[in-house]
C-alpha cells in the first residue's frame, strides 16, 4: 500500500480524534474530583448548535466564545444540583444530556433559527438564513514540519483548535499529577471527608471542575462542528460524548493516556468509513463502531480486578456527593 | 435567613405533595424558556392538553406510552434494589431482535407452530432483554464494576447490533433494498382487543400488578427490597446477595425487553433501525415520577405518551420541532430530581 493512502487517513484520525479529547479534557478534572458529568453528550450537542448559528451571524471566534460560555452555564447547572444540592449526578446528568439535544434541535430549527439569526445580526442576506453549513475553521499548516512523512500530515496541516488541544493536553496532565492545586483536586476525588479535613475546600474545587467540564465539552462540539463536519444535522452528536467517557476510562482518568485514546478512537472511526469505501466490511461496519463502547466495558471490567485495582482504579469517590457533618 | 433541617424519614404524603409541586413547577420553568425563545406558551399548552381530553388522540397517547410503561416498569424493579439500570433503553433493542428473530426462525424455517407465536415472541424478547441486563449485573456482583456505565454502553452496542442486523443479514429480500425486516405476519402482531394499544395496556396492567405482588408479597421482592435499602444489612442477614442481583436485574431488563416484543409486534409490524426514539431513558423520568410505585407508572406513562402524540399536533399548527417535547421532557427530569432535595430537607424560617 501506497503511503498516499495512509496520509489522508492519518489526517483525519487526528481530527477527529480532537473531538473526543478536547471534550476529555474538563470530564478527567470532573471525574478526578469525584463529578461524574453524564451531562456531557448534550452539552456538545448544544456546542455545536450554538457554534453553527454564532458562525453564521458573527463568525469563527466568536462562536467559540459563546459555545463556551454556554458550556460553563451547563456545568454551573450541574454543579448547583450535584455539589450544593447533592443531588445524584447520574440523574442530573442525564437529564442535562436530554436538555441540550432538546434545546440544540429546538434553536436550529428552520423557522426558529431564522428569528435568532435576525435578532442576532439583522443585515443577514436572506439566503444565508436558510443554510445547512457553514465555512470551515482554515487550516494553517506549519512550514517545514507538515513536510515530514507520516508525522507532517497527521500533526502538523491542521487548524488551530488542534494545535491548541494537542498542547493542551500535555499541560492538563502536568497541572493535575504534578502541582499542588492538582493534588487538591485528586484528593477531593479520593476522599473528599479527608480532603476538607485538611482545609481544602470541596465544594469550590467541584464547582470548577464542573464548570471546567461544561466548558470543555462545549468546545468539543463546536470543533466538531466547525473543525470536523461544518453542516448541522439534528443529534449530530450521535454519542460523540458517550464515547468521550469511553476514551476516558480508557485512558484511566489521565489526559496524556487521552492522547493516544483518542487517536486510537479517531483511528476506528476513519477506517470504518475507509472499509466502506473499499467495500471491505461493507455489510458490518457496525461491528466497528461498537469498539468504543466496548472497549468501556472491558476496560471497567479489568480495573476492577484484584491485581490490577491496585496499580490503577477510578476515583474513590466518582459519583458519590459529599455530606459535610452539620 | 433560612436554615435546612433534614427530615429523618420524609412521609408518603410529603413525597407526594412534593412531587407533585416540582411537577407543576416543571410546567412554569418549561413556560418561562418557551416564552423567551417566542414560542406562544399558552397554545403550547393547550396543544398538549387537547390530547388528554379527545378520545382518538388520548388512544394513540396510549398506544405511544406502552413501551415507555413496560420499560419504566423493568426500572422500577432494578432501582428498588438499587441497580442503577440505564439500560432500558438497549433492553427494548435486545426485546425487538428476540422477537424479531422468532418470525424469522418460523417464517423461513418454520420453526414454531402458529398457535405458540406471540407467546413465544414474549418469552424470548424477555430473556433476552433480560441477558442483556445480566452482562452489567454479573459484572456488579462478580467484580463490582459499576452498572452505570456499562448499562450505557451496552445502550450503544445493542442500537448498533439491530443497525448490523436490518442492513445486512436480516434485510427484507423483497424489501427494494431498505433497512427492515420482513413484515409481520397478522398471528404476530399483537392486536388482540381490537386495537394495539387494548393489547398493550393490558399488558401493562398485568406486569404492573406482577411487579407489585413482587415486591408484596415474595421472599424475592423483600430480598430486594432490603437490598435497595443497604447491600451490608442483606449481606448480615445471610441473603445471597449476588443471586437476588442477578434475578432482580434478569426481571428489569426481561420487563424492557417486553416493551421492544411491543414496539416490533404492535406498533410497527417489523424491526427498522433506530425504532425506540429514547423509550428507555424517558422511562427513567417516568419510574421516578411515580416514585418507583408500579400502579402510578400507568398515568405518568401516558402522560408522557400524550407529550409525543402532542410533538406532532406542535409541529403542523405551531412549527415547533419535535424537540420542542424534550425540552418539556428534560426540565420536568430536573425538577422530580430537584423534589429529592425537598424530601430529604425541610427548609424552615429562622429568626
Amino acid at each position: 500500500m501506497s503511503i498516499e493512502w495512509i496520509e489522508p487517513v492519518l489526517a483525519s484520525t487526528t481530527s477527529i480524534g480532537v473531538v473526543y479529547l478536547l471534550g476529555s479534557l474538563g470530564e478527567i478534572y470532573a471525574e478526578r474530583s469525584g463529578i461524574l458529568n453524564l451531562g456531557l453528550e448534550g452539552i456538545m450537542a448544544i456546542g455545536a448548535a450554538i457554534s453553527f448559528i454564532i458562525t453564521i451571524a458573527w463568525g469563527h471566534a466568536l462562536a467559540f466564545l459563546v459555545a463556551g460560555i454556554f458550556g460553563i452555564l451547563m456545568g454551573l447547572l450541574l454543579a448547583f444540583f450535584a455539589v450544593s444540592l447533592r443531588l445524584n449526578q447520574i440523574t442530573v446528568g442525564l437529564a442535562i444530556t436530554m436538555l441540550g439535544l432538546g434545546l440544540s434541535g429546538f434553536i436550529t430549527f428552520p423557522t426558529t433559527r431564522k428569528i435568532i439569526l435576525q435578532t442576532l445580526n439583522p443585515e443577514l442576506p436572506g439566503a444565508v438564513l436558510e443554510t445547512q453549513s457553514v465555512s470551515m475553521l482554515p487550516s494553517v499548516p506549519i512550514p517545514l514540519l507538515k513536510e515530514i512523512p507520516i508525522v507532517g500530515p497527521m500533526f502538523f496541516n491542521h487548524n488551530v483548535v488542534v494545535y491548541i488541544t494537542l498542547i493542551l493536553a500535555p499541560l492538563m496532565w502536568f497541572l493535575l499529577f504534578r502541582t499542588s492545586a492538582g493534588l487538591k483536586i485528586r484528593s477531593v476525588g479520593e476522599n473528599p471527608g479527608m480532603a476538607d479535613a485538611l482545609g481544602i475546600n470541596v465544594f469550590r474545587i467541584r464547582y470548577l471542575t464542573c464548570i471546567l467540564s461544561g466548558m470543555f465539552s462545549a468546545l468539543a462540539g463546536a470543533y466538531f462542528m466547525l473543525g470536523f463536519q461544518p453542516f448541522w444535522i439534528e443529534g449530530m452528536t450521535g454519542g460523540r460524548g458517550f464515547i468521550t467517557l469511553s476514551l476516558i476510562i480508557l485512558s484511566t482518568w489521565s489526559p496524556l493516556r487521552a492522547i493516544f485514546g483518542s487517536l486510537l478512537f479517531g483511528g476506528i472511526e476513519v477506517l470504518q468509513y475507509r472499509l466502506q469505501l473499499f467495500g471491505l466490511g461493507a455489510t458490518s461496519p457496525q461491528f466497528v463502531l461498537m469498539l468504543p463502547y466496548a472497549i468501556a466495558v472491558i476496560t471497567l471490567s479489568l480495573l476492577s480486578v484484584e491485581s490490577f485495582r491496585k496499580r490503577i482504579s477510578a476515583p474513590a469517590a466518582l459519583a458519590k456527593p459529599y455530606y459535610r457533618e452539620e | 435567613m433560612f436554615k435546612l433541617e433534614r427530615r429523618v424519614y420524609p412521609s408518603r404524603k410529603t413525597s407526594g405533595l412534593v412531587i407533585f409541586l416540582s411537577f407543576l413547577l416543571a410546567f412554569f420553568v418549561t413556560g418561562l424558556i418557551f416564552y423567551f425563545l417566542g414560542v406562544n406558551v399558552v397554545q403550547f399548552y393547550l396543544i398538549i392538553g387537547n390530547v388528554f381530553i379527545t378520545p382518538v388522540l388520548f388512544l394513540q397517547a396510549v398506544f405511544r406510552s406502552i413501551p415507555i410503561i413496560l420499560s419504566s416498569l423493568g426500572l422500577v424493579v432494578a432501582f428498588r434494589m438499587g441497580f442503577w439500570n440505564i439500560g432500558a433503553e438497549g433492553q427494548i433493542y435486545l426485546g425487538m431482535v428476540a422477537a424479531t428473530g422468532i418470525v424469522i426462525l418460523h417464517v423461513f424455517y418454520d420453526a414454531i407452530p402458529i398457535s405458540l407465536m406471540l407467546i413465544a415472541m414474549g418469552v424470548a424478547s424477555f430473556l433476552a432483554g433480560g441477558a442483556w441486563c445480566l452482562i452489567a449485573a454479573s459484572l456488579k456482583a462478580k467484580l463490582g464494576v459499576n452498572e452505570v456505565l456499562t448499562t450505557l454502553m451496552l445502550n450503544y452496542i445493542a442500537i448498533l447490533f439491530v443497525d448490523y442486523l436490518v442492513y445486512g443479514p436480516w434485510r427484507d429480500p423483497e424489501g427494494w433494498g431498505f433497512a427492515l425486516s420482513i413484515p409481520f405476519p397478522d398471528y404476530a402482531t399483537l392486536t388482540f382487543g381490537g386495537h394495539p394499544s387494548v393489547a398493550g395496556i393490558t399488558i401493562s396492567v398485568a406486569v404492573a400488578a406482577l411487579v407489585y405482588v413482587l415486591f408484596k408479597y415474595t421472599k424475592l421482592g423483600f430480598v430486594l427490597s432490603v437490598l435497595g435499602k443497604s447491600s451490608e444489612v442483606a449481606k448480615y442477614a445471610g441473603m445471597s446477595v449476588g443471586r437476588a442481583t442477578l434475578l432482580g436485574s434478569l426481571i428489569s431488563g426481561g420487563i424492557a425487553g417486553l416493551g421492544g416484543f411491543y414496539v416490533v409486534s404492535g406498533m410497527i409490524g417489523r424491526l427498522r433501525p433506530r425504532a425506540s426514539p429514547g423509550y428507555g431513558y424517558t422511562a427513567i423520568i417516568v419510574a421516578m415520577l411515580a416514585q418507583l410505585n408500579p400502579w402510578l407508572i400507568l398515568p405518568a406513562g401516558i402522560f408522557f405518551g400524550g407529550l409525543l402524540t402532542a410533538g406532532d399536533a406542535l409541529q403542523s399548527l405551531l412549527r415547533l420541532p419535535a424537540s420542542t417535547i424534550t425540552v418539556f421532557q428534560s426540565v420536568i427530569f430536573l425538577c422530580i430530581v430537584l423534589a429529592e432535595f425537598f424530601m430529604r430537607y425541610k427548609v424552615v424560617l429562622k429568626r
